[in-house]
C-alpha cells in the first residue's frame, strides 16, 4: 500500500504571524502555570495509556516476530507469548520451498526497484532542473498536470498501459513493468521533491559555470546533483519502498507466467492453500524483512524525507 | 541582469540536458496522459480482450452503471471506508504525535514504531491481519482466553464485521502516516505560544483548541488529503483480505474496475467506472484541499 504524499507546502511551515503574547487583562488569582507543552514527562496515568496505545498498534508486527520463531504447537498453545523453544524451523521451511518463492520474489522486486529507481533519479531530477530555471506559465501548466499523476488511481490507467505495452511489445515482461513505473506518479513524485530543491539553489552557480563555458548537461551533473543529494536520498527511499510493495502492477502487467515479484508471489502461493500459522509467520517475516531493515537503517532520511523535501 | 532563460539559449550545448528531460516528461504522457484519454474513449465502447476490435456504444456504459447494485454498494463502502479511515487516523494521528510529543522516553523509538506499519507491503499487512481476523485466527483466541466472548466471531466471514474489520487495518497503516506528518507539525510549535497562552489563562483543553489545532493546521491539510486519496485507490490490502467478500461487501470501487476488467473481460465498462473514479477522486481531493486550506488561513 503506497501513501504517496507531496506537497507543495511543508506540514511544519512557521507561523504566519507572530502570536500577541502575553496580555496584561491576565484573570487574578490564576497562578502562571509553566508552558503546559515541552519537554515534560507525562503523568503516569498518560503514561501508562500511551504505553498501551503503542502495544496494540504494534501487536500486528510483534506477533509475526515472535511467532516467526515457534513451533506450532506453542503458536497454538499461546499465540502472544515470546518464543520459549525458539526454533529457526519456519524460516528454513519457507527458505527450502520447492517453488523458491522468496529467493525468486526478492530477487526479482530487487531488479525491477533498482532499474526502476536508477532510471527516474536522473530522469526526475534533469526535468526538474530544466522546468526549474524557467519562468513561463507554461512551467505552471506542466507542473500541474504532474501533480495530477499523484492523483490519478492506477486502476484507471492499468488497461491502457497493457495495451501500450502489448503494442511495444513489451507486455508480459520485466522490462515493461519497469518502463511504466518511469512514467507513472512516480515521476511526478520525484519531480516535486527534485524541484523543491532545485529552487534553493542560487542563481549566481549556474551563471557562473555557464560564463566559464560549461553545457546544461554538465552543470546539472557535476554541480546540481551533488546540491540536492538530500532530495535523491528521498526520492530513491521513497521510490523504492514503493515499487517494492506494489502489487497491482506487476500481478497484471507481468501476469502468472513472468515469475513473481515478492508481493505477487506472496498472494498466489499462500493465498492458493491452507498453511499453519509457523509457514505463514515464517514466510511474512522472511518477506517483510527486507524493507523493514532499511527502513530502520536510513530512517532519519525517511522521516525527513516525509516531513521536509516539501519545504520552501 | 539578463533573464536566466537567456543562459540556456538553443545553443547545442544544452541538446543533452533537454533529450533527458524530454524524455522523462515523453514517458509521463505516454503512460498517465495518454492513458487516461484512452480509458476515456474505451469508456464509449465495448471494448473486451476476448474479440479485436470494439463498437462504440455512446453512453451505454454510463446509463447501465446507473442501475448497477454493485457499483452502487462499492461506491457507498469506498466513501464510508475513506470517510470513517480518514477521521480515525488522523484522530489517532494527532493523538499518538501527542503522547510521542511529550514523552522523552524513547522517543526515537516510538516514532519509528509507529511508522512500520507504512513500510510493510500491503499483502503482507494483509495476510497478517487476515490470520489475527479469521473464525479461528488469534482475535478469538484471545477473546476466548480472556472470557470476553462465549463464541468465536466471525469477523471476516460476516458484512458489516468484515468492512468493520478492514477499516480498521487501513485505519492502522495509515495512522503511521498521520502520526510522522503531525509529529513533525507540532515539533515547529514555538514553546512561546503555550507560555502566552498559559499566561491569558488559557487551560489546557483551550490551548489544544486555539493553538495545538491551529498550528497543525497545514499538516491536517496534507494528512487529509492524503488519507482521502490513499483509500480511493486502495487495492492490495483488501484483495489479500477479504478479496471484497463477503457477498461484495468489502468491495470498493477500485476492486470492482479490477474485476471487471481481468475477471468479467468487460474492458470498455470497466473503463466507463475507471472514469467515475478518476472524476470522484478528483473532486474529493481538491475540493477537500480548497477547504482546508481556506480553514489554515482563518485560523
Amino acid at each position: 500500500m503506497t501513501v504517496q504524499h507531496t506537497s507543495s507546502r511543508s506540514a511544519a511551515r512557521p507561523a504566519a504571524h507572530r502570536p500577541a503574547s502575553a496580555r496584561s487583562a491576565r484573570s487574578p488569582g490564576r497562578p502562571v502555570r509553566p508552558a503546559a507543552r515541552g519537554r515534560r514527562l507525562l503523568s503516569p496515568a498518560r503514561l501508562t495509556l500511551a504505553v498501551v496505545l503503542v502495544l496494540v498498534f504494534v501487536s500486528p508486527i510483534y506477533l509475526t516476530i515472535v511467532n516467526a520463531f515457534k513451533k506450532e504447537a506453542d503458536i497454538v498453545a499461546d499465540p502472544a507469548a515470546p518464543p520459549v523453544h525458539p526454533t529457526l524451523g519456519n524460516l528454513s521451511t519457507a527458505l527450502s520451498r520447492p517453488d523458491h518463492l522468496l529467493q525468486l520474489g526478492l530477487r526479482n522486486s530487487l531488479i525491477v526497484v533498482v532499474c526502476s529507481v536508477v532510471l527516474l533519479v536522473p530522469l526526475g531530477s534533469a526535468f526538474s532542473f530544466y522546468i526549474s530555471r524557467r519562468r513561463t506559465r507554461a512551467r505552471a501548466a506542466v507542473l500541474a498536470m504532474l501533480a495530477a499523476g499523484l492523483m490519478i488511481p492506477p486502476q484507471v490507467v492499468l488497461l491502457p498501459t497493457i495495451r501500450i505495452l502489448t503494442f511495444l511489445h513489451l507486455d508480459h515482461s520485466y522490462p515493461g513493468l519497469i518502463l511504466s513505473n518511469l512514467g507513472g506518479g512516480y515521476f511526478s513524485f520525484a519531480v516535486f521533491v527534485y524541484v523543491g530543491f532545485m529552487r534553493a539553489v542560487p542563481d549566481e552557480i549556474v551563471e557562473a559555470a555557464r560564463l566559464d563555458g560549461a553545457g546544461g548537461l554538465r552543470i546539472w551533473w557535476t554541480i546540481i546533483m551533488p546540491l540536492v543529494r538530500p532530495a535523491t536520498a528521498t526520492v530513491a527511499i521513497f521510490l523504492s519502498l514503493w515499487i517494492w510493495n506494489d502489487f497491482l502492477n506487476p500481478q497484471f502487467i507481468l501476469g502468472p507466467l513472468q515469475g513473481q515479484t515478492i508481493t505477487t508471489g506472496l498472494y498466489l502461493s499462500v493465498g492458493q492453500f491452507q498453511m499453519d500459522y509457523g509457514q505463514l509467520f515464517g514466510i511474512m517475516f522472511l518477506a517483510g524483512i527486507i524493507p523493514v531493515v532499511g527502513y530502520l537503517a536510513m530512517q532519519k532520511q525517511f522521516i525527513a524525507g516525509l516531513t521536509a523535501g516539501s519545504a520552501k | 541582469m539578463k533573464p536566466l532563460s537567456h543562459w540556456f539559449r538553443d545553443t547545442s550545448q544544452d541538446l543533452g540536458l533537454r533529450l533527458i528531460a524530454a524524455l522523462g516528461l515523453l514517458l509521463y504522457l505516454v503512460f498517465i496522459v495518454v492513458p487516461v484519454f484512452m480509458s476515456l474513449r474505451s469508456s464509449f465502447t465495448d471494448e473486451n480482450p476476448l474479440k479485436s476490435g470494439s463498437n462504440w456504444v455512446g453512453f451505454a456504459n454510463y446509463s447501465e452503471m446507473l442501475h448497477d447494485d454493485q457499483l452502487r454498494s462499492s461506491v457507498g463502502f469506498t466513501l464510508a471506508l475513506a470517510l470513517g479511515v480518514t477521521v480515525v487516523a488522523n484522530v489517532v494521528g494527532l493523538a499518538f504525535a501527542m503522547l510521542l510529543d511529550r514523552t522523552e522516553l524513547s522517543y526515537r523509538v516510538l516514532r519509528t514504531i509507529a511508522f512500520l506499519p507504512q513500510v510493510i507491503s500491503g499483502v503482507i499487512v494483509g495476510f497478517v491481519w487476515k490470520t489475527i481476523f479469521t473464525e479461528d485466527g488469534l482475535l478469538n483466541d484471545l477473546l476466548a482466553r480472556t472470557h470476553l466472548a462465549a463464541q468465536p466471531v466471525d469477523w471476516l466471514g460476516k458484512p458489516h464485521l468484515a468492512q468493520l474489520s478492514v477499516g480498521v487495518v487501513v485505519a492502522w497503516v495509515l495512522s503511521g502516516f498521520t502520526t510522522v506528518v503531525y509529529l513533525a507539525a507540532l515539533q515547529n510549535i514555538p514553546r512561546e505560544l503555550y507560555d502566552a497562552g498559559a499566561i491569558d489563562g488559557a487551560n489546557s483543553r483551550q490551548q489544544f483548541r486555539m493553538i495545538t489545532l491551529r498550528m497543525v493546521a497545514p499538516a491536517t491539510t496534507i494528512s487529509v488529503t492524503i488519507s482521502l486519496i490513499t483509500v480511493l485507490k486502495l487495492y492490495d490490502v483488501i484483495q489479500v483480505l477479504t478479496s471484497g467478500g463477503p457477498a461484495n461487501a468489502t468491495q470498493s470501487t477500485a476492486q470492482y474496475i479490477v474485476k471487471m476488467a481481468f475477471t468479467n473481460d468487460r474492458f470498455g465498462y470497466a473503463s466507463s467506472i475507471a472514469m467515475f473514479l478518476l472524476a470522484l477522486s478528483a473532486v474529493i481531493a481538491l475540493s477537500v484541499t480548497s477547504v482546508l486550506r481556506r480553514r489554515e488561513v482563518d485560523l
